[in-house]
């Protein structure tokens, strides 16, 4: 192997892959490009090992045979604009690899234009936040897991292949400060229906049936009650059930990271009510908290970012002049469901990779506009396309990890010559938008 | 046919992840990760499903064709597992009850071996929703399709 | 732009104007002696006129402030109004954790230009910073937590007090705070077990350091940096029946401990929210106010002052970087809970809080605070909060101005609207204090900017920041202290007339018409910079080993503060 040659490192960077946040990536830059990157997991390298061919560079507007073509920033711009502005049920989703800094201006665009503004909180900790709404709250940052848990339980989720850094950089093998011996002085469990990668390398597995995670949270929490349980609940053994429960409440300091296995199952936001509720209960036996396991780089910081603004966290609808919030009602997929949008926005995430194809096939009877860096799924079904940057890496802004610290992401190249950061194109908008709305006025 | 009774479970992996993140969606080694399902060792043999093979995923909302691959999370009899991406969507269900997250996890579905090819994304999408009436005859069915500025 | 604002009655205790009627002349950002012809003139003969109100204690930006709207949408959808039709405000929500943007608009019809943000974990200060330019319109100075922080355990365990000084210096830069806050020092720390400390003297569980020695020992750095502000502490043992002892113990503590020379206040101790630190007894059943001992303190010692948190009936939510205590509520009450420790700082806490005229307890609490602010004999101790949204949401301010001004309003409420415990087990019948004008603009301008240290507002003086509030009452036709007129002050306080914030009309003839960005306001200590890097030298292998950012992410940069205050302080030695 040849060494890989550079004439700059660029230290401490914040990793844009997923909602870790690992800030301590260091760029290899040669010629003002990055060539290399150390300290990055296999997912944080990922945008380094480029397809160029891939790449969105130009604006573009779908042409009467169906073909993308590519137009300028004017044309496209106001396009869009006109689009949002003569819509009655614009819809901007996505925003996961979006600053504060652009999220806040897209707020803007959804107010003028009366839009519903959504993530993808929606389809993946939803579910979660739900139940904090429901039952509480009880979280903790990484920091304190690293430092004092000495039990670790992992459920419905599997960082060892969705966030490969996250048990070595911050919870199960990093020494803390109360946590000299690392990964031996803490035990590590999995509760999941399959023997995930965390399962393996975990000091404990169990498996519970599919569809019937409610139980086996609801069979803890009973046992942690003095109360008596069935010989088996949810394929575990009550033994099993009580030995865990044993070792919940002889914990010095405990930690429950859950998953998309408990957000999205049959039982939604029941499942993490009642782990909210154990952990609770187990607070007045030692010290216990949990942390959803976010995926994508932002999801947190646009629950922030919007709550900040408008008070709600998630699928906010401003159709009215004022933020309203119901789940089931405002929420994207329950939109999509009905067949209600009528221009949609995706901004970075793409929907046809996340969302079931009943919803995607709404997008096939409305204008679809792309915000994004990369050829996808979804620039298939796009009737414009703006072309974007790479947040941490052509853009800088803030964002906040899984356990909302918020971190500052540096700039470290510069941006594609045609291609602009989702604060500048939201800016824009709003521009065109309010001088078609006055033009209307008049 | 044979055919077998499963509950499907669908979820991220870190290898369809990194082909999202480095934008190469639309290539092979895109469906090669993602165009998959992942069974219990025991019920390949059941439905005499070698790794590789094409199989049928059908469930109330749709039916997808992806190539088979042995669990390592096994055993999970009767429950199969398909990484997030195009070809899981096709056959998740998008009930909601009202709490804003569809279901991924835990839906019915019938699972066989079968003889026709997984598609590529642009194929899938073209099939499954068809916006601006594409065929699939078109060559460079991995490669983006726009007209350069003049 | 100049401006005179004409023939209002003005309130300015700093500069001992008592309701004489006066012209205020404003030039550019500053009160001043003369304008010229083109002075824009503004007609407000009669009308109370009193400088920007300054709230020395709130929770308005922040990790807290997140989670309460994220897990309150309830209390959101309380506050809901459609933005003004052709106004620059925008929509409001939320009641007792409204957005940004609704918290700038209320506090400026409130007639309010400067809000300190109490409570922020360094961790997280960026997202404070953040939040607050959202919020439009005000100048907020930042407080620091450093009360359970494990650099400051272990420098005061190894009595260094040099490297403790540096680093609070250096701390102050990097959140770009302005003071010193301390909450339930090593009690915050213990919860990370689980555990609290009960009072002054029990030893934080590793450590081994007690919130005696920690409040002593920060005080003497504040003191020794000559900080503007001094420590801000809320004491140990928050909430519990029989904790007005370890207050009574805190306020004597540092009581020897030397002001700086250079500083403009007169304390050295600032106690916070005293209200829930007042309690006797040794259960919730046998509880009575404790507010006598500690009124008789305050009165007959001059190192010290404090705020109110006094409690309004209202559904609120509580929130405090107290994180043990929020556990003991939520056992209480069984409402929904929030918890969030932070990593080698502190622990935090929410959890809603339903106060009924008809509870026993939120009544004894809604006493006990007006016993302060009744008993209390120099209004220039003292300070009008209800640690907001803790005790009651700021919007409760003008209600409880309207209370203290009229004794039959307080004997009609002990009369008819609250439980008998305000009668039976505190001294508030006792009181028949009523308060003046003049007082009100002491406690909620004057006394907060002297104890804040932000000499340049809270009056009206010459060369003060052209910050003032103008109110609809005609001062000398109207009578605050009649039960009829107790709705009508509400209603006049919480919408001025005009607000001018330095020198820029925000509300004129009660509309907002004027959105500015917040200015952060922090404290830059000159003259231990390189002793401050060799000591950031030195802890650096530490801090990256236990925090789980590296230090070079971890400070506050420029991009969050932008427009700020810088106030440097030269360190003498």
């Amino acid at each position: 192997m040849t060494m890989l040659e550079y004439d700059e490192e660029v230290n401490n960077c914040v990793c844009f892959c997923c909602g870790n946040n690992c800030d301590d990536i260091t760029y290899l830059l040669k010629d003002k490009q990055i060539v290399g990157i150390r300290n990055a997991c296999r997912l944080g390298a990922s945008k380094v090992v480029c397809h160029p061919d891939q790449r969105l560079l130009n604006p573009m507007i779908r042409n009467e045979e169906g073909i993308l073509e590519e137009t300028t920033w004017d044309e496209a711009l106001d396009k869009v604009a006109m689009l949002l502005s003569e819509s009655i049920r614009p819809l901007l989703y996505g925003w996961s690899e979006s600053s504060i800094e652009s999220i806040k201006k897209g707020i803007k665009v959804s107010q003028l234009t009366g839009a519903v503004m959504d993530n993808s909180s929606t389809i993946y900790h939803g579910t979660t936040i739900q139940a904090f709404q429901n039952v509480g709250h009880p979280v903790t940052t990484y920091g304190e897991v690293k430092n004092r848990a000495d039990v670790i339980i992992y459920v419905g989720t599997n960082p060892m292949s969705d966030h490969p850094r996250h048990l070595s950089k911050f919870t199960a093998f990093p020494k803390g400060f109360f946590r000299q011996g690392g990964r031996k002085d803490r035990q590590v469990i999995t509760w999941d229906p399959k023997f995930t990668n965390t399962a393996k390398i975990s000091d404990d597995w169990i498996q519970f049936n599919m569809n019937e995670d409610y139980y086996f949270f609801n069979a803890l929490r009973t046992v942690l009650k003095g109360q008596k349980i069935d010989d088996e609940v949810a394929g575990v053994p009550k033994d099993k059930i009580m030995e865990m429960v044993n070792i919940m409440k002889n914990a010095e300091c405990g930690v429950i990271f859950l998953g998309l296995g408990v957000s999205q199952t049959l039982s939604k936001q029941r499942n993490a009510d009642i782990l909210i509720r154990l952990i609770e209960d187990l607070n007045s036996y030692s010290k216990w908290s949990m942390l959803p396991m976010k995926g994508s780089l932002n999801v947190g910081g646009f629950n922030v970012a919007l709550t900040s603004e408008t008070g709600y966290p998630y699928g906010v609808d401003f159709a009215r002049g004022y933020p309203r919030y119901m789940i089931g009602e405002t929420t994207t997929i329950d939109l999509l469901n009905r067949r209600e949008p009528d221009v949609f926005v995706s901004v970075s995430d793409d929907p046809v990779i996340q969302f079931p194809g009943y919803s995607i096939k709404h997008l096939v009877n409305i204008p679809v506009v792309q915000i994004g860096t990369t050829w996808g799924p979804i620039t298939e079904l796009s009737d414009v396309v703006l072309p974007s940057t790479n947040l941490g890496i052509e853009t800088a802004g803030t964002v906040y990890r899984i356990d909302s610290v918020p971190l500052y992401m540096k700039k470290v190249v510069e941006e594609p010559r045609n291609c602009h950061s989702h604060e500048w194109i939201f800016i824009e908008l709003y521009k065109r938008i309010q001088q078609l709305k006055c033009k209307g006025d008049n | 046919m044979k055919k077998m009774e499963v509950l499907i479970n669908t979820g991220t992996t870190a290898k369809q992840v990194f082909h999202e993140k480095n934008g190469s969606t639309l290539k092979n080694d895109y469906r090669q990760v993602a165009a998959v399902v992942y069974m219990d060792p025991r019920d390949m043999e059941k439905l005499s499903i070698k790794p590789g093979d094409s199989v049928d995923v059908k469930t109330k909302w749709g039916h997808v064709t992806l190539y088979a691959k042995k669990s390592h999370d096994a055993p999970h009899e009767k429950m199969i597992f398909i990484p997030r991406g195009p070809w899981s969507n096709v056959v998740v269900s998008p009930e909601t009850y009202c709490c804003s997250v569809p279901t991924y996890k835990g839906i019915l579905g019938k699972i066989s071996k079968s003889d026709k090819d997984v598609l590529l994304v642009k194929e899938l999408i073209n099939v499954n929703y068809n916006k601006y009436n594409n065929s699939n005859s078109e060559s460079a069915n991995d490669k983006p399709v726009y007209i350069k500025m003049r | 732009m100049e401006y005179i604002l004409k023939r209002g009655i003005v309130f300015d205790p700093a500069n001992n104007i008592d309701g004489e009627e006066k012209d205020i002349l404003i030039k550019d950002n500053k009160i001043v002696e003369e304008v010229s012809n083109n002075a824009k003139e503004i007609d407000i003969s009669g009308k109370l006129v009193m400088p920007g109100g300054v709230d020395l204690h709130s929770h308005i930006a922040g990790p807290k402030l997140a989670t309460g709207r994220l897990y309150r949408p309830e209390d959101i959808r309380k506050g809901i109004k459609k933005a003004s039709f052709g106004g620059v405000d925008g929509f409001e929500a939320g009641f007792s954790v409204p957005t940004c943007p609704a918290t700038g608009y209320r506090y400026t019809r409130m007639g309010y230009t400067t809000v300190t943000e109490a409570a922020v974990p360094p961790l997280e200060a960026k997202d404070t910073h953040e939040q607050i330019k959202s919020i439009p319109n005000l100048d907020v100075p930042t407080l620091t937590l450093f009360g359970n922080n494990w650099f400051m355990l272990k420098f005061v365990k190894e009595n260094n007090s040099q490297d403790l000084m540096l680093f609070i210096s250096k701390w102050l830069k990097l959140t770009k705070g302005y003071g010193i806050k301390i909450v339930n020092p090593c009690g915050s720390e213990a919860w990370g077990w689980g555990k609290n400390v009960k009072d002054l003297d029990e030893p934080e569980p590793h450590w081994g350091v007690t919130g005696r020695e920690v409040i002593r020992e920060l005080t003497k750095v504040n003191e020794k940096l000559g900080l503007p502000h001094s420590v801000h502490v809320h004491t140990n043992d928050l909430g519990h029946p029989g904790n007005y002892e370890t207050t009574l113990e805190t306020f004597d503590c540092v009581k020897d401990i030397k002001k700086n020379k250079n500083v403009s206040r007169d304390q050295i101790l600032h106690c916070t929210h005293i209200q829930f630190h007042a309690y006797k007894g040794t259960t919730w059943r046998d509880v009575s106010s404790g507010a006598s001992e500690l009124i008789d303190y305050i009165n007959s010692h001059n190192h010290m002052t404090c705020d109110i948190g006094q409690l309004t009936f209202d559904e609120t939510t509580t929130m405090t970087a107290d994180g043990p205590m929020e556990y003991d509520l939520f056992k209480l009450t069984g409402l929904k809970w929030s918890n969030k420790d932070i990593e080698v700082e502190t622990s935090s806490g929410l959890i809603p809080s339903i106060y009924s005229n008809k509870s026993p307890v939120s009544t004894l609490q809604w006493a006990v605070g007006l016993e302060f602010l009744l008993g209390v004999n120099d209004p220039w101790k003292i300070v009008l909060t209800t640690d907001s949204p803790n005790a009651a949401p700021f919007i409760r301010y003008p209600k409880i101005i309207s209370w203290i001004m009229s004794n039959e309003k307080i004997n009609d409420m002990l009369d008819n609207e609250v439980h008998s415990w305000a009668t039976r087990r505190t001294s508030i019948a006792a009181y028949d204090k009523e308060y003046s004008w003049n007082e009100i603009a002491t406690i909620t301008r004057a006394s907060p900017a002297k104890i804040l240290g932000l000499n340049d507002r809270g009056h009206l003086g010459v060369g003060a920041k052209a910050d003032v509030s103008v109110y609809d009452i005609d001062v000398n036709d109207f009578d605050p202290t009649s039960l009829q007129n107790s709705s009508v002050i509400e209603k006049k306080l919480l919408n001025t007339l005009y607000t001018i914030k330095d020198g820029e009309i925000l509300v004129k003839e009660g509309n907002i018409v004027q959105l500015v960005d917040s200015n952060h306001i922090w404290c830059n200590v000159k003259g231990l910079e390189e002793r401050e890097e060799d000591l950031i030298n030195r802890i650096k292998p530490e801090f990256n080993k236990y925090y789980t950012i590296n230090y070079e992410n971890y400070g506050v940069c420029n991009h969050f503060i932008k427009p700020d205050t810088r106030i440097d302080v030269e360190y003498g030695d």
